[in-house]
């Protein structure tokens, strides 16, 4: 998916130029249209230079918003996202879109302004150590202090944002730099080498466990979509008919109609894909890595299990679970050498009967909304190539359970970092990179309020994105928390003083509409979908309501609990 | 509690001794002695690090190596216990 051809043309001007107009010329050699930012007095002679580049900058409202934009906008099209910070507080605001797009692999490129080198280290106005702080929360980060270097740590930077396990990368550029003549040396080849020598794959043994194997489940994680993979997956199960679930980054690597296939794993996965998983006697794990929401209590997931573990982080090899047989490398070459008929008929039959027991169960007493039926509805109802993203807590559990995705590009969601916030900045990345295809976020009354000030945003370019905002006027997952692990004792988990969301939409000229009951549902939905600009549908719910099946912390997966 | 010593080669680049010791830290190693020079002529940096933890020194080889400008990370085996 993440293309790696992205150098367009090889400069050739003689010319001397400013370090900001440098900047947007390797941007642009790298294919970059977009970008995602908030000025400051650190930043000025880029914006300066900005004025003069075919780039289009898209204003956010919060620099948390730019880089969860260039996060949704990396992840909905398969290009590295890019935004852009002042020096200090603009800075330190990206630092949460940067975690998250460590945690989850998003290449994106960030690029702060800092004070002048002259002044760097003398606690100047808006000044942090930005670089200092990008240790934990970046794959890699670069401070400039050389006019010299800039164009080769460009390059460098998308370099790495795109090789091997991607990850976000930190361009930390003094504006003394930024205002700096250099001529640029059409450095326009990746100076990288390839540090990791991987091990051949072990591909001999792993086929011997595979044939061996009678009641093998393929676990599949983010790392597929990453790899651009999906062919490869799915030419696999097709030729192995292997029994397969999937990790949250994982949904829609898998297609939703393959009979084998069960669904979510892990703490809110489906009862018939946990079951499975803890019967199986091997795992072939593509792109996971073993996640504590995915596993459980971890001795005893899966305990009869062997392990073949593909992945491109020899890290990620035997952290968490040891591997029986550790394929390194990319995905697309190995997955096919894998690909054999399996001899497993009678496992595949007792896998699809547990998914027919406990499929999910959508009657629902009563007149008020029950989310899962909504987000079922929605699914069924959106074109296809719709791009979902979500923020955090039960709705996006229930939009995980509920929806149906055909690509991960199409399902956007805060797997590692579990942020809110996430889910609307996300949808405005994505549509700006998808501008055709309808673009939904599902969010919740407590998340969407964590970055609600992008909704101005959506008003300033006319985004036609929908939201759909299920409101139970409590943080929600907390709450069922608090309900069934401490003594039904709430702590700061009601947000009945929410303000009024459709008011609130109305005042950044986004149409809006509340439903209360079931009859509404279908028409609202019919309504929002239907709509051209952007919509916001709140879907009031009971705020009793807990997510099920849910496995109890540190807790075996097939000891899920399915009520109160 | 195992001690481990690690002979870390890596690019002479900014705040890479700083990476590091994030990373030993956050992935759960003490760190009880840390010697580091650098060959002014390649550019190569030599650390030696000494840490202990319960956990397995893989863990850390590993993560140390994903660092962008390590070149090679070696356990000493004579130091180890």
């Amino acid at each position: 998916m993440y293309s790696v051809g992205w150098v367009k043309k090889k400069m050739t001007s003689e010319k001397k130029q400013t370090g900001g107009s440098l900047l947007f010329d390797v941007l642009q050699q790298h294919g970059v249209e977009h970008v995602f930012g908030y000025p400051g007095g650190a930043i000025m002679p880029i914006y300066d230079a900005l004025t003069d580049s075919d780039i289009q900058h898209f204003l956010c409202r919060h620099e948390q918003g730019a880089a969860f934009s260039a996060v949704g906008y990396a992840r909905a099209a398969g290009k590295v996202g890019v935004c852009f910070a002042t020096s200090g507080p603009g800075a330190t605001n990206l630092i949460t879109g940067l975690a998250d797009a460590l945690a989850d692999s998003i290449p994106i490129v960030a690029i702060t302004g800092q004070v002048a080198t002259s002044v760097m280290g003398s606690d100047a106005f808006q000044e942090i150590d930005i670089f200092g702080l990008s240790l934990a929360c970046t794959k890699h980060s670069f401070q400039v202090t050389d006019i010299n270097d800039l164009e080769k740590v460009l390059h460098q930077a998308f370099a790495i944002a795109l090789e091997g396990r991607q990850g976000p990368v930190l361009v930390d550029i003094p504006k003394d730099i930024q205002i700096a003549h250099v001529v640029s040396q059409g450095s326009v080849v990746s100076t990288l080498k390839n540090k990791v020598n991987l091990p051949p794959a072990n591909v001999g043994s792993a086929i011997a466990m595979l044939c061996h194997a009678k009641q093998p489940i393929l676990y599949v994680g983010g790392g597929v979509g990453m790899a651009n993979a999906v062919d490869e997956l799915r030419d696999f199960i097709d030729i192995t008919h292997i029994p397969s679930v999937s990790t949250l980054k994982g949904l829609g690597a898998i297609s939703p109609d393959n009979e084998n296939y069960l669904g979510m794993l892990g703490m809110h996965g489906t009862k018939a894909a946990n079951l499975a998983v803890q019967e199986s006697d091997l795992l072939v794990v593509v792109g996971a890595r073993f996640d504590d929401r995915v596993t459980g209590k971890l001795t005893e997931f899966a305990p009869n299990a062997k392990v073949i573990h593909f992945d491109i982080d020899t890290a990620e090899i035997n952290k968490r679970r040891a591997a029986d047989s550790a394929i390194l490398g990319d995905l697309k070459t190995n997955l096919p050498a894998l690909a054999i008929p399996l001899e497993i008929k009678g496992w595949q039959q007792k896998c699809q009967q547990m998914k027919a027991d406990f499929a999910w169960d959508y009657n629902h007493p009563g007149s008020t909304i029950f989310a899962p039926a909504v987000l079922k509805e929605l699914s069924d109802k959106m074109p296809l190539n719709s791009c979902v993203t979500t923020d955090v807590g039960q709705h996006q559990m229930w939009a995980a359970q509920h929806m149906s995705f055909d690509h991960p590009s199409n399902f956007l969601t805060s797997a590692g970092m579990g942020t809110m916030g996430f889910g609307l900045p996300a949808a405005i990345g994505a549509q700006v990179s998808r501008p055709t295809d309808c673009i939904i976020t599902v969010s919740g009354d407590g998340s969407i309020m964590m970055n609600v000030q992008e909704l101005s945003t959506i008003k300033r370019f006319q985004l036609p994105v929908k939201i759909v905002l299920i409101d139970n006027a409590k943080l929600g997952m907390v709450r069922q928390w608090q309900d069934l692990f401490f003594e039904g004792r709430l702590s700061e988990t009601d947000l009945s003083d929410n303000p009024d969301f459709v008011m609130l939409a109305n005042a950044f000229d986004i149409k809006a509409k509340q439903i209360s009951s079931k009859a509404e549902v279908s028409g609202a939905i019919e309504e929002m979908l239907a709509h051209n600009g952007p919509y916001l549908l709140q879907v009031k719910i009971d705020a009793a309501d807990n997510v099920w099946p849910l496995v109890p912390p540190n807790t075996a997966n097939d000891k899920m609990m399915e009520s109160t | 509690m195992n001690h481990y010593q690690l002979l870390i080669k890596a690019d002479d680049k900014q705040v890479v001794l700083e990476r590091i010791l994030q990373v030993a830290r956050y992935r759960g190693f003490l760190i009880e002695g840390i010697k580091a020079r650098v060959n002014t002529g390649t550019n190569i940096g030599t650390i030696e690090l000494m840490v202990r933890s319960e956990r397995p020194i893989s863990l850390l080889v590993d993560q140390i190596n994903k660092l962008i400008d390590i070149k090679d990370v070696k356990v000493d085996k004579n130091t180890t216990q």
